[in-house]
């Protein structure tokens, strides 16, 4: 009789400690941040969605070589004398046109791989995570600010320049033989 | 005819189609099922009657008590994730003779007593007279009721325990 | 109310469909604000902010979900018993909506006043537990079956100590009425039954205690009647996905959800009604002083509908307190706990009654 009168006593002391607790928490601030509204701030090494500083790229390609996911994609073509790149901002002599470098966002791992090996440090990390789109195709970013018909061009001269050399080469190969004085290079 | 005459033959079809099926049906949680339409259609019938008290007693025993422990039963004793329970129908010439040597003298009852025939004066409640019929003059049945529903409870809770010892 | 339509319209069919919008609507918002607020409330005691994208403060919420319900398709399993699994939603949420012909919103608006309404609002649950068990089996599905099993048990053992705690009363207050139980305990809160009725002196005192206990084992009971946590074991979800409305969805989903949040509404009126003075205010009214008749039934209106989501809240709390219990647990609380003390409180309160 006297457990029956105890359990009873707990029985509904419990619950009410419980109700207390509960009804404590009813006035409690929500801890909830609310995500796209307030953002956490990001810690100062995150590693979030790539920039390259097309300026700076000599394209050199080590990152797309160091890149485990091999998400870089990088096209260069070779200027040609005459044409002035201009320089890096820590002063390197740019020698190639990059006339493509795309990284796909849904192959990259964010292991920040990529960015050690840059001389110029021209491909880094920012602070951009919220970049989903609803084409997959969307998710490549194309850096070479140069447009296709520029690309387009850079590869004909470039491609002109060396038939050039090849014909300057093959002309002063057989110079020898002929003897004939060979026309100056208007190119 | 006024509402409480379509009201009446609502319930009274109600009442009878449903019981005809509880009777016909193959399917034993069908008739299971339908006999909660026929004790509805009763309580209703009551209710026109000015009888509050039996109708809602009528719903709380026989729908709240009754049926659902005839679900339980039906629904525990068969397979219970198959559709195939059924009843057969056997002894159909006796079944029909008995049965209808019933309704004879049922519906011979029926017609041959001299009903009370009343002017309708519908008591407000029938709480207060039922309660002072019970403890006056059917005390005597009141209590033989109680004790063998005792009898009953306490018959069912040790054929419950028998084999424990 | 009724009377009234009828004196306005002249037609039997016409004032009884009237009088039975205003129970629906107040179902259909108990049900829409009621989600909202459980969600809420729930989100409010974990620290929380719960729904708040659809309107102001998520006020939407419930609608929107509401429309996306409506679009849903009506996917049925294969092996169900097509014309049980129709009829089980419309009957669960017939019985719980028929309850609320007899609750008296305030002194004029209550669809009937019979004078066996207390005894009517208990039995016409038991249409709920058909229902329920109807909805169990026809969806062919063990969960369904185990929740209709589960609920159907428990409801029907936890009847008893309600009856025995409404008995009780009915022996304090010698009627069934509801509208008659709430007129006794007019006037101010210290007449409602839980702090001894309108009476006074010795008897009033020696009441309190054992109206507290009635009360808190009602409670406890009703609370099991409605499905609610502690006691959900028919539809909890970490054992039996959803009980026995597993295998329903969209509209007729909807029906279970609207049956529930009535039927969690109607035993709080019931409990409001029964012990803390039902339409009654607790400090009189302000129609009275200012002398405005007209105004009283809709500020009773306004203190049951206030009492009712009382008692709703606290329904939510517990269920947000509280763990569920074991099935042995249940029993043991209903048979060993709560008839006893029912029963020794049915005795005290009629032998107090007598004094």
């Amino acid at each position: 009789m006297k457990e029956y009168l105890k359990n009873t006593w707990l029985g509904i002391y419990t619950v009410l400690v419980g109700m207390k607790i509960t009804f404590k928490h009813l006035f409690t601030p929500a801890v909830t941040i609310q995500y796209p509204e307030v953002k956490l701030k990001l810690p100062e090494r995150e590693r979030n969605r790539l920039y390259v500083n097309i300026d700076d790229c000599i394209g050199c390609d080590q990152c797309s070589r160091a890149c485990p996911v091999s998400c870089i994609d990088i096209e260069t073509v070779k200027s040609i004398p005459g044409e002035d790149l201009g320089t890096t901002s820590n002063g390197k002599k740019k020698a190639f046109w990059v006339t493509n470098f795309t990284i796909d966002f849904a192959k990259c791992c964010y292991c920040q791989l990529c960015v050690f090996p840059c001389p110029t440090e021209c491909i880094y990390m920012t602070d951009v995570f919220e970049f989903s789109t609803y084409e997959r195709n969307d998710l490549v970013y194309q850096f070479s600010n140069l447009t296709k018909e520029e690309a387009e061009q850079k590869k004909i001269n470039f491609a002109n320049f060396q038939a050039e050399k090849e014909k300057q080469k093959a002309a002063a190969a057989t110079a020898p033989k002929t003897e004939n004085p060979s026309q100056p290079n208007t190119n | 005819m006024n509402y409480y005459d379509i009201l009446f033959y609502l319930f009274a079809i109600i009442t009878l189609v449903s019981a005809g099926f509880v009777v016909t049906t193959r399917n034993v949680i069908y008739s299971a099922f339908f006999l909660l339409f026929t004790f509805f259609g009763v309580a209703g019938i009551y209710v026109l009657l000015a009888a509050d008290f039996i109708a809602v007693v009528q719903i709380m025993v026989y729908v709240g008590g009754i049926l659902i422990l005839l679900l339980f039963g039906v629904m525990l004793t068969n397979k219970i994730t198959n559709v195939d329970i059924r009843t057969g129908t056997g002894n159909l010439l006796p079944a029909s003779i008995a049965v209808g040597l019933l309704m004879g003298a049922l519906v011979s009852v029926m017609i041959y007593t001299g009903w009370k025939v009343q002017p309708g004066e519908v008591p407000d409640t029938s709480i207060k007279q039922l309660g002072a019929l019970l403890i006056t003059d059917y005390l005597l049945i009141f209590e033989l009721l109680g004790i063998l529903l005792l009898i009953a409870l306490i018959g069912a809770a040790s054929i419950a325990r028998r084999d424990k010892e | 109310m009724y009377q009234y339509f009828y004196e306005l319209t002249g037609s039997v069919i016409i004032s009884t469909l009237i009088t039975a919008v205003f129970p629906l609507v107040n179902v259909l918002l108990v049900a829409l604000l009621g989600v909202y607020l459980e969600r809420k409330v729930s989100a409010w005691m974990q620290d929380r902010v719960g729904p708040n994208r659809a309107g102001p403060f998520g006020l939407f919420q419930t609608v929107a979900d509401f429309i996306k319900m409506l679009q849903k398709e009506d996917a049925t399993a294969l092996d169900i018993d097509k014309k049980l699994y129709n009829i089980a939603p419309v009957l669960v949420f017939a019985g719980s909506f028929a309850v609320y012909a007899v609750i008296p919103f305030s002194s004029k608006l209550i669809g009937s006043e019979i004078e066996v309404g207390l005894f009517y609002a208990l039995a016409v649950s038991s249409f709920v537990v058909a229902g329920i068990l109807m909805a169990g089996w026809s969806s062919n599905n063990k969960y369904s079956l185990l929740g209709a099993m589960r609920s159907a048990a428990q409801i029907v053992s936890y009847e008893i100590p309600t009856a025995l705690v409404v008995l009780a009363m009915v022996m304090f207050l010698g009627t069934l009425s509801l509208s008659k139980i709430s007129e006794m305990q007019t006037a101010y809160f210290w007449n409602w039954n839980i702090l001894g009725g309108a009476e006074f002196g010795l008897v009033k005192f020696l009441l309190i205690p054992f109206m507290v206990v009635g009360f808190v084992i009602i409670f406890i009971s009703t609370l099991a009647e409605v499905n609610r946590t502690p006691f959900d074991i028919p539809e909890a979800e970490s054992e039996l996905v959803a009980g026995y409305f597993t295998e329903y969805c969209g509209m007729k989903w909807a029906m279970f959800m609207l049956s529930e949040y009535g039927n969690m509404f109607a035993v709080s009126a019931i409990v409001s009604i029964l012990f803390f003075g039902g339409y009654q205010s607790p400090f009189g009214y302000l129609g009275n002083t200012l002398g405005i008749e007209w105004l009283i039934p809709y500020e009773q209106a306004f203190w049951f509908i206030l009492k009712g989501w009382f008692f709703i809240f606290v329904q939510m709390w517990l269920r947000w307190t509280l763990p569920r219990l074991r099935v042995d647990q249940l029993m043991t609380v209903c048979w060993k706990y709560l008839i006893p003390y029912a029963f020794v409180n049915l005795i005290i309160i009629g032998i107090i009654t007598l004094l």
